[in-house]
């Protein structure tokens, strides 16, 4: 629905109409020689704020690349962006360190719970709101607003509170858990969209054919449905993957945290900051969402235009 | 910047399809549509159930269990909450502390703002230009997006770090002798709320993009038969006409400032001398540093309310522009 229509809207291929809406004046012009230098002078015009938006994100990552390259020493030494002599000593470092190790298996296991868990408990519920007309549908309303009225920051006391009163401190379980009510309604509220966009024919005529409702689930909503929910589960899994004001405060024991919390200690505890070491983190904890990126890179769009209600 | 209201704007006699925005929710389809497809009538309950138990559980029920505890107060965290009605909130609104923290609030929301909107508006307009054609463009945009809270204060230390910081090095270059960033209190400021704006500016410049691509461009090609160009069309035409958007996203960067915490934490912890002290680094610093878990509440409650003003304010947006067309 929106999200993914948006996305290629946003980034469609523009119509001649569009250039020459945007430059101000016809193609043909380019073709004098006049128009060919005012052509070169308008790509200089065009291209320089591309490359400060490209400066503008990417030097935190470069910065960052360059100090994890070096030694401790070296970073106060030479300051120069690319390092004299590179060593990916830090980097063995922090992979041989138990903290990274098991807060790394711990941000795996949450991710892929809550992604799991919210395509498991959210799909049925979308298809409910999508599908069939009952009492209790009106929530559906409701849960477009939820997230915007309640972000984490509201429930981070209460929920640490009832979690200390029920004893689900220190559980992957419970984080698993609360992220997915966190991120339900917004995924429940985009799945009914793409339900929305099923043509109801296609389950009418197969329930004319004899399937019953799960093998119309089964063989002709699941299939049609799979790349939404990909999109879902991709923004569970980031949003799982990166979320820390929730878990700093239901995780204190080491060897329950995830990355975001370990990341956050490893400033306060080292004596003389260790600042290769951090970069090294910091990049490691970065990295496996940067290489399936690429793939998923259309639906992390997606997400995060529909998803900003987040 | 004059904002024409909707009626007057040419977009009112656009054609509304093509402007449907992701946050003008789609209503569920009406009831003249047929709707039970299935045999079962128990299915659709057994089916949302789950979904909305368990957000009521993890939504609802810890916000108003927050707003009620906030009405309590424990002497020791052992003793049992004792009534004591608004005293949490009068002893709140009395105290320097919480005034100190609204105002750091106030710089902060309105810092990140002014440079989010700058800076989104300048990229969008870039990107607007080579639309489609470079996909690289489109990966870089939304790379800050992926990154964790932590993971981007961590990045923006090494890039403001006073001693090594390429920022530093670079400012050097000019003879100018960089600051140290984090070490001074009107500075840091700066720091967490450039730190901020760049972990939400993927969606200011997507936000603001996807109005472009909308605008009709009828528009522009009349504004250029009147002969404006360059920045008096940018002024008088295509911004006026992104209103809804730069307001969309306007509120959008307040809420997530209002309620950011991760950011501020992990790069100033509130200090130095508590000038980055937010109401959201109060109440995390009242609840787990001082552990005094009702006054916490209290604050948690104000910030509940402020942000349902704001949402107020985004429902409304979306509504006047939805409903005008």
């Amino acid at each position: 629905m929106t999200g993914i229509r948006n996305q290629d809207e946003t980034f469609g291929e523009p119509t001649a109409q569009a250039t020459t809406a945007v430059t101000g004046r016809p193609p043909e012009q380019a073709r004098t020689v006049g128009g060919r230098v005012r052509n070169v002078f308008r790509n200089l015009l065009i291209s320089i704020p591309l490359l400060g938006l490209v400066v503008w994100t990417l030097a935190p990552f470069l910065v960052t690349l360059s100090v994890s390259l070096k030694d401790r020493a070296e970073v106060f030494a030479e300051p120069s962006l690319i390092p004299s002599s590179p060593s990916f000593s830090a980097y063995g470092e922090v992979l041989a360190s138990q903290s990274f190790t098991t807060s790394f298996l711990n941000s795996l296991i949450v991710g892929v719970g809550t992604t799991l868990l919210t395509i498991a408990i959210g799909v049925p519920a979308a298809y409910a709101f999508a599908r069939f007309n009952f009492r209790g549908r009106h929530l559906l309303l409701l849960f477009t607003l939820l997230p915007r009225l309640v972000p984490s920051l509201g429930i981070m006391v209460p929920i640490y509170r009832l979690a200390v009163a029920v004893g689900a401190l220190d559980s992957r379980l419970t984080l698993i858990v609360v992220y997915t009510g966190m991120l339900l309604p917004l995924a429940v509220w985009l799945m009914v969209g793409f339900f929305q966009q099923i043509p109801r024919e296609i389950e009418e005529a197969a329930n004319v054919d004899g399937a019953n409702l799960w093998g119309r689930l089964r063989y002709i909503v699941a299939p049609l449905a799979a790349p939404s929910m990909i999109m879902i589960g991709v923004l569970a899994f980031r949003e799982a993957w990166n979320e820390f004001t929730l878990v700093l405060v239901l995780t204190s024991t080491p060897g329950k945290r995830t990355l975001p919390y370990e990341l956050y200690l490893m400033q306060g505890i080292e004596g003389i900051a260790n600042f290769p070491g951090e970069a090294a983190f910091t990049l490691l904890t970065v990295l496996p969402f940067v290489l399936i990126y690429t793939r998923v890179e259309k639906y992390v769009v997606a997400g995060l235009i529909s998803g900003s209600g987040k | 910047m004059s904002t024409p209201t909707a009626t007057t704007s040419p977009q009112a006699s656009g054609s509304s399809r093509s402007r449907r925005r992701w946050w003008q929710r789609q209503e569920p389809p009406g009831k003249n549509e047929s709707f039970v497809i299935g045999q079962s009538r128990a299915a659709p309950y057994l089916f949302s159930l789950p979904s909305i138990l368990l957000v009521a559980a993890i939504l609802g029920f810890p916000v108003l269990y927050g707003v009620w505890q906030s009405l309590f107060r424990r002497e020791t965290l052992a003793s049992d909450p004792e009534y004591v009605g608004f005293l949490n909130y009068t002893e709140m609104f009395s105290s320097d502390a919480f005034w100190h923290s609204l105002n750091r609030t106030a710089i902060f929301v309105f810092g990140s703002l002014v440079v989010g909107t700058t800076l989104g508006l300048f990229f969008a307009f870039a990107l607007f230009r080579v639309v489609g054609k470079l996909r690289f463009l489109r990966a870089v945009t939304v790379a800050p997006y992926i990154i964790s809270n932590v993971a981007a204060a961590v990045m923006f230390r090494i890039l403001f770090n006073s001693q090594f910081g390429v920022l530093n090095e670079f400012l050097g270059w000019f003879g100018i002798d960089g600051p140290s960033w984090l070490a001074n209190p009107d500075l840091a400021m700066v720091v967490v709320i450039f730190t901020q704006v760049w972990t939400d500016l993927p969606l200011t410049i997507l936000l603001l993009l996807g109005g472009l691509m909308t605008i009709d461009k009828s528009y522009l090609d009349a504004s250029l038969v009147d002969g404006a160009t360059g920045w008096t069309r940018a002024r008088h035409i295509t911004i006026p006409l992104l209103a809804p958007q730069i307001l969309i996203s306007t509120v959008w960067l307040s809420y997530s400032t209002l309620t950011g915490l991760g950011v501020v934490l992990a790069l100033t912890g509130g200090g130095p001398l508590k000038a980055t002290q937010t109401m959201a680094m109060e109440m995390y610093t009242v609840a787990f540093r001082n552990l005094e878990f009702n006054q916490a509440l209290a604050i948690a409650t104000f910030i509940l309310i402020l942000n349902a003003l704001l949402t107020l304010g985004y429902v409304a947006i979306g509504r006047r522009y939805e409903y005008e067309q």
